[in-house]
């Protein structure tokens, strides 16, 4: 039985820690659920690493007795899924390039400058979130194929151009941006142009940073628009495409198991995941600064 | 967070000259903007009063697509369901981010990694989630059937049971939600005024005592706003419920929104689709604001 004056001891050398022998359990059920919390990309990881014949078994393997990379090899081969990843870096990549300019225009025009109507228009921005994307879709696709734009880059990249997130938060940063070098440029007689182009621009790097993980991870991620607007296999999208190794969408993994969808998802996953662990200070701060989602 | 949208730009003094060159810069992001959001909004509106197919000319037909909804028995259990979601992954999203934030903010040994974990299934695709789960879940060979089975419980069929079907697309969901509420509880403790903690640690108050007394009511807003988010986002549900269960079996699983989609792709039948679409907002709209009005009045 731990005496009053060990238990002393221990919590003298917990403290440090911030921790107390009270303290203690909780602590590492903690750590406990954490490591849990992780074991879903563990085992797509794992799985994806092993022989088809090994995944679908009684026991389970956390650590594969024999690694092959087959299954990569194999949906490279069997499916266009270089094709895939190159239009979602591409759609991704425009996408989200266009928005953060045009958004950082945006929120510097409705710190910055004085014109009529543009309280409203941001009263516009914020309020539109209000009618979930999901609405308007269906008529989105309607007016794309009216215009002979279905299975085209630009309907893929048109639809995310309009995440309100970037004007927040460009605006947010340039409302507390210091009016002075401004003020100095304007002295020296440079356009409102030049000043946010060579000045306020460059120096927004942490909401810069900030959009531009955010605002390509849910571009990367976005499904439901691209999966509406086209329809051919080489016009797909890495996570539509994947899509397909899903039991109730292709019925390949019904057959071979398990093995090639890890496979697939584990790519589909890698880069923002990557994005995030590297990138993480950015990307939960302007989280939780812009609490809007796409 | 909402409260900061209140904050506005510096007023405009009468005296002041107008910014003319403001137009050219926000038109760039309003252009595409009214085009592919605004417009497809309204568009929308006017669509769901019509008889919208793949061929031939779109016939206006006033409220039928609304009446015919209220009579579909699958749009029923699509909304039955997609409350369902609601009541089932809001109160667990809520709950477990917050313990989680709970735990990430005594900024004990390893927090740092604790919070990364918690939050990495936020940052990835709804096909990762989906499929990955499809894989945990399998009633067969799946890890949660395998370590329950050492609880002495048999195998449940998660995704391909009617009973099942929802909480497995649900499990999923919480998984996936949870960074984003676990983030905004996270920041919001973290902003509770030090001195609080102090105050009450002065007065002798036990952990749990300052949790409930002094803690939780600082927390009031965001977790206000965290139901709000969370709740709309779980009456979207499509995605998951797309790559896990394509809203099966017999419809267990299907969402407002999955049923929107079968409408609209698989049947051509746009203009109801667009109508179904409708309701779904106008559900979203009557929720929020009952949600504000029920705050407000505590």
């Amino acid at each position: 039985m731990a005496t009053a004056s060990t238990m002393g001891k221990i919590n003298r050398r917990l403290r440090p820690y911030g921790l107390r022998v009270g303290t203690l359990p909780v602590w590492l059920i903690g750590i406990l659920i954490a490591a849990l919390w992780a074991m879903p990309f563990v085992w797509m990881i794992s799985t994806s690493l092993k022989y088809p014949g090994d995944v679908m078994t009684a026991d389970i393997e956390w650590l594969p007795h024999r690694v092959t990379f087959d299954n990569y090899v194999k949906i490279f081969g069997e499916y266009p899924v270089a094709r895939w990843f190159f239009n979602s870096i591409f759609v991704a990549g425009v996408s989200t390039g266009l928005n953060i300019l045009f958004g950082a225009m945006a929120g510097y025009a409705l710190a910055r400058l004085k014109f009529p109507g543009r309280d409203f228009l941001f009263f516009l921005f914020v309020a539109s979130l209000m009618v979930p994307t999901e609405v308007t879709v269906v008529p989105l696709l309607l007016a794309i194929i009216k215009i002979g734009w279905w299975n085209t880059y630009q309907a893929l990249i048109c639809q995310p151009l309009t995440y309100v997130y970037s004007v927040y938060i460009f605006r947010q940063f340039f409302l507390s941006f210091p009016r002075d070098l401004e003020d100095a440029a304007k002295m020296d007689g440079a356009s409102h142009f030049l000043i946010f182009w060579r000045i306020a621009f460059p120096l927004a790097r942490a909401p810069m940073i900030a959009a531009i993980i955010i605002v390509f991870t849910f571009n990367w991620n976005n499904f439901l628009w691209p999966l509406l607007a086209v329809s051919d296999e080489s016009m797909k999208t890495l996570p539509v495409g994947i899509a397909a190794f899903a039991p109730v969408i292709g019925t390949r993994t019904q057959l071979e198991g398990f093995a090639l969808g890890m496979a697939g998802i584990t790519i589909l996953s890698v880069p923002t995941l990557l994005l995030f662990f590297f990138l993480q200070r950015y990307f939960i701060q302007g989280l939780s600064s812009g609490a809007v989602r796409g | 967070m909402t409260a900061t949208i209140g904050v506005r730009a510096r007023p405009r003094a009468e005296d002041e000259p107008v910014d003319w060159i403001g137009y050219v810069f926000v038109a760039f992001f309003t252009l595409p903007f009214l085009l592919f959001n605004i417009a497809p909004i309204f568009f929308g509106a006017y669509v769901g009063f019509t008889k919208w197919g793949i061929f031939g000319k779109p016939k206006w037909i006033g409220l039928q697509n609304f009446t015919d909804a209220f009579k579909d028995e699958f749009v029923a259990i699509a909304f039955k369901n997609t409350i369902l979601y609601g009541l089932v992954i809001v109160p667990c999203v809520v709950v477990i981010g917050f313990s989680f934030a709970l735990y990430v903010h005594q900024r004990w040994p390893l927090s740092a990694l604790a919070r990364t974990l918690f939050f990495s299934p936020y940052v990835v695709s709804a096909t990762v989630i989906g499929l990955v789960w499809v894989w945990m879940l399998d009633t067969q060979f799946g890890l949660i059937n395998h370590y329950l089975g050492y609880l002495g419980i048999e195998n449940i069929p998660w995704l391909t049971s009617a009973n099942w079907s929802l909480i497995g697309v649900s499990i999923a969901s919480v998984w996936w939600d949870l960074g984003l509420a676990f983030v905004l509880f996270l920041a919001a403790l973290q902003d509770v005024p030090r001195d609080l903690h102090e105050a009450a640690e002065v007065d002798g108050a036990s952990r749990w005592q300052r949790l409930w007394l002094v803690i939780l009511p600082q927390l009031r807003p965001v977790i206000s706003l965290v139901v709000t988010l969370q709740m709309i986002s779980s009456l979207r549900i499509f995605s998951q419920v797309y790559v896990m269960t394509n809203g099966g079996p017999a419809s267990s699983s299907s969402s407002v929104i999955f049923y929107m989609y079968l409408e609209a792709i698989f049947r051509q039948h746009f203009g109801y689709a667009s109508a179904v679409a409708t309701l779904l907002f106008l559900m979203i709209v009557v929720i929020t604001i009952v949600h504000r009005l029920l705050i407000r009045e505590r």
